[in-house]
């Protein structure tokens, strides 16, 4: 009959996974392996190999960001003390990462790769000051976490490689299909 | 001391304390059992870390328990709020005292001792339709309705599925039942065999009675928050939580006792093998809870009155028939 | 008249007369509460009781309202996908491919062979994990919490970790990935991943015939067997689709009926129907999706054709797509259901946002059976009926 054969279907599954391994961990003592390509919603503002700050201050990520989290003031340009260009800065640069969606937009859109995010996706803090990230703490943190993979050439290499190396065009251009 | 032993109240005092300390005990840590069973049979590590092995989480969970608030609803009657799961409670550890553990270790060697735990598991449903009446709530109100249509539902193939034992070993005493299986046999597999399906029938109401899945539609988490105990808080919440445990724990000593012999055992009767049985019959009542889905209330109820009784109805005639048959012929 | 009798009596249009209804004296008012353990996000349902048995049940959604479709008002085409993507919080691929397909529609863009045959794998992919979702939470309504259907839970639930982890290595996010963009993917597939899919789902389908053992016990077709008829006519007349449509004996899918993308080439694409309309119908509905989808995951993850995966331009610039004015509609097949996305562009300066875009969730219109489908069954059974709908507010509150 339906009742015994299923019971014993049933109890015979249940017992199956009983003496499997536990497919779950102690965390945080263990941690689980990430992908590589792992994002978590922390940054991390990059500083070029001569030591100067990368970004420019263009405020593409504050307009891409959905959430509307980035807070930049930029300065006027000015001389750059090691290549003797005229460049822009950021002044202030805040990151508000109670709002943050994940959603590597700002990442893709940066013209200078400044801007990363990181694997460390454990940032607790006491209170709201801690989540909200200041350009110190941006800066600060490209030693201190470790980096994710993408950066915003990569992740136009990734999706164009043809035109991996193009430079954005000024605002109000046409958009053009492949 | 063996003075004072035989002073009743005295007796009585001391196997009170020894069984609430012991079946407490027992409870507790069969809750640590249940979370590490369920959680390894779900493909992930139960409690690990309170204590080697979460092995001190009750206390860690009874500790939580009285920390939090007691809250009484303001429209609710205080004192049938407050009394029921004290009753609930007081009702679960008093079938403890007929349970033989040893012929020397009863707390209460009643005469009438199948009477008495089932009064008290019948007993066990009004602290449940108190505790919901008194919380004045909706959801309480119709899981109170469920659980006491169950529970007395249940109470008749209960009753008449330990009849079948009684025939069969002539004695309403609890102590005595067992020392007549070490003699003849044990139920389960006495003559004319009907003490099979009273186990089976007798295990399943204690299992409605005790509202464990599959029965457990009364406490239906994902229907009805938490059925009759929703309003309650802290350690009242806990005595309700320990109450079915304890009925659980003690139905599977009451069918160790009664169906598989008790104490006895092919070598070495004693106290260990009644906990052998206890504890087996509990491990497979906890393997029935996590790997079924709960039956609705009416086809619960139709199992009932549809298969438990007329079962049951037909096992006591053949059984009373066999054993007269029997004793006639020279058996018994 | 019996309790049961009286519900199922043909009655006026519940919506109608719910002005003028004069709740009969015995009848209890209960809310199936929008704090409810039942795992369908925040809903209300006001049942009117006779005992057990519900004789009218109004749906209340709306608690999960967030204003997406507003926002998206002041969004431009790169950024409303990630915003999408919150929908179908079970399913976020398919929610970012239904409007990312209505932006290349409008806008004219093209997608490459690679991203549409990426798009189709990942959708696959999405509608094995979704479907375990529902099997877990449906296991979960009928056993509860505490109990057997906890265990076909953590089953599921195990299995699908897997499959998120796929998506973390081809996304960098386990849930909510925006990796879908006007004119193809952002993600391309790393090295390896093609065997991991075969691996992952190779043992998701081996461990499927163990739950549906664990599912074909009795109790549970006690539990569904009967249990919520939706008619063929009361299926289309309330516009259900999807496997709610299929398993009310209605043969149709998008994916076979309106093939978009690579589904065309897909050979025997098998669609799973059934005619009695009852939860246990919806239940080996989803089931058969759910193996066939592993099949085409597993047929399309081996020959993924070379090239970009985005055409046009990637995402580098604000307001780099402009749409000129116009309208568009595209439906897509979700486990849920038919996803529609409509969108009006308004063009000139106004051509970098979208002037309205409506989604059309497939949720919604499940809930509308409720006050039809409900009256007449037990409380315990809307439960199990609420589960098979499979709902998700995030889409039918947006």
């Amino acid at each position: 009959m339906g009742w015994f054969d299923a019971t014993f279907k049933t109890f015979g599954i249940t017992l199956k996974n009983l003496l499997r391994k536990p497919s779950t961990v102690e965390f945080p003592a263990v941690q689980r392996e990430r992908a590589d390509r792992y994002r978590a919603a922390s940054f991390a503002l990059l500083h070029d190999e001569n030591g100067e700050e990368k970004c420019i201050g263009c405020k593409f990520c504050e307009w891409i960001c959905p959430s509307q989290i980035i807070a930049i003031t930029a300065t006027p340009k000015r001389e750059s003390p090691f290549t003797g260009k005229k460049r822009g800065y950021a002044e202030d640069f805040t990151i508000n990462l109670q709002a943050c969606i994940v959603c590597e937009l700002c990442i893709q859109v940066c013209p200078e790769d400044a801007i990363v995010m990181t694997r460390d996706n454990e940032q607790p803090g006491f209170s709201r000051e801690d989540l909200v990230l200041t350009m110190d703490k941006l800066y600060a943190n490209e030693k201190k976490t470790r980096l994710s993979w993408h950066t915003g050439a990569g992740l136009m290499e990734m999706q164009n490689p043809q035109r991996g190396q193009e430079k954005p065009a000024a605002a109000g251009a046409e958009d053009k299909p492949a | 001391m063996s003075e004072l032993m035989l002073n009743p109240w005295i007796r009585a005092l001391f196997w009170g304390l020894v069984m609430i300390t012991g079946v407490m005990t027992v409870t507790a840590w069969s809750t640590w059992f249940e979370r590490k069973f369920a959680g390894r049979m779900q493909s992930r590590m139960g409690p690990t870390l309170v204590g080697p092995l979460g092995l001190l989480q009750p206390i860690a969970d009874a500790c939580k328990l009285l920390q939090k608030e007691d809250l009484v609803p303001d429209s609710a009657d205080r004192a049938l709020f407050n009394l029921a799961p004290i009753l609930t409670v007081g009702f679960a550890l008093g079938v403890a005292a007929v349970v033989p553990f040893t012929p020397t270790m009863l707390a209460a060697d009643l005469d009438v001792g199948v009477l008495w735990l089932l009064a008290l598991s019948g007993l066990m449903v009004f602290p449940t339709w108190m505790g919901s009446w008194a919380s004045n709530n909706k959801y309480s109100l119709i899981s109170a309705m469920r659980a006491v249509a169950q529970g007395i539902s249940y109470e008749i193939p209960m009753v008449l599925a330990i009849m079948v034992p009684v025939i069969m070993t002539g004695t309403l005493s609890l102590s005595d039942m067992v020392a007549d299986q070490q003699k003849n046999g044990w139920i389960i597999y006495r003559l004319p065999l009907t003490g099979f399906l009273a186990f089976v029938i007798f295990f399943l109401a204690g299992l409605a009675e005790a509202n464990r899945i599959p029965f457990d539609i009364p406490e239906a988490e994902s229907e009805l928050v938490a059925g009759p105990t929703t309003e309650y808080t802290g350690m009242k919440f806990g005595l309700f939580y320990m109450a079915e445990y304890i009925h659980t724990l003690l139905s599977s000593a009451i069918c160790a006792a009664v169906f598989f012999g008790g104490w006895d055992g092919p070598i070495a009767p004693g106290l260990h093998w009644m906990l052998l049985k206890s504890v087996i019959l509990f491990v497979f009542l906890t393997w029935v809870r996590w790997s079924f889905l709960r039956l609705r209330s009416d086809q619960l109820m139709n199992i009932c009155w549809k298969y438990a009784v007329p079962a049951t109805l037909a096992l006591i005639p053949v059984t009373a028939f066999y054993t007269v048959y029997a004793a006639g012929k020279g058996g018994v | 008249m019996t309790a049961i009798a009286r519900a199922r009596a043909p009655r006026p249009d519940p919506f109608l007369d719910i002005d003028n209804y004069d709740p009969e004296a015995d009848l209890m008012v209960m809310n199936l509460g929008p704090q409810h353990p039942s795992t369908h996000g925040v809903f209300r349902v006001l049942l009117y009781l006779d005992g057990e048995i519900i004789i009218k049940a109004v749906p209340y959604p709306g608690y999960l309202h967030r204003g997406v479709e507003k926002l998206c008002e002041k969004l431009t085409y790169a950024q409303i996908t990630p915003i999408v993507d919150k929908n179908d919080y079970v399913a976020p691929m398919l929610n970012e491919q239904a409007v990312n397909m209505a932006f290349e529609k409008m806008l004219g863009a093209e997608v490459p062979p690679r991203a549409l045959h990426m798009r189709t794998l990942i959708a696959e992919i999405q509608r094995v994990a979704s479907h375990l979702l529902w099997l877990g939470t449906f296991a979960m309504d009928l056993g509860g919490a505490l109990g057997g259907g906890t265990s076909v839970f953590m089953y599921c639930f195990r299995e699908r970790e897997a499959i998120l982890d796929l998506f973390e290595k081809l996304t960098g996010c386990r849930f909510h990935y925006n990796t879908h963009t006007v004119g193809g993917q952002r993600h391309d597939i790393p090295a390896g991943w093609a065997a991991e899919v075969h691996r992952v789902l190779g043992a998701i389908s081996d461990r499927i015939g163990e739950y549906e053992a664990m599912l074909s016990h009795p109790i549970f077709l006690k539990r569904t067997k009967g249990v919520g008829v939706i008619d063929a006519q009361l299926a289309l007349e309330l516009g259900l689709t999807g496997p709610l449509l299929r398993a009310s004996g209605v043969d149709h899918d998008l994916r076979r009926d309106a093939p978009y993308h690579i589904y065309d080439q897909i050979k025997d694409l098998k669609v799973a129907v059934e005619s009695d309309g009852d939860c246990l119908a919806r239940y080996k509905v989803r089931v058969a999706e759910l193996r066939e989808s592993i099949r085409i995951s597993r047929l399309l993850v081996d020959n993924v054709p070379e090239g970009p995966i985005c055409g046009g331009r990637p995402i580098k610039q604000p307001g780099q797509f402009k749409a000129k004015a116009g309208q568009v509609y595209v439906g897509i097949e979700t486990p849920r259901g038919e996803l529609g996305t409509y969108l009006i562009a308004g063009g000139g300066k106004m051509g970098d946002t979208p002037y309205r875009l409506k989604i059309r969730p497939p949720s919604l219109h499940a809930l509308a059976v409720v006050p039809y489908v409900f009256p007449g069954h037990s409380v315990s059974d809307a439960v199990a009926i609420l589960g098979s709908l499979d709902p998700i507010m995030g889409e039918v509150d947006r």
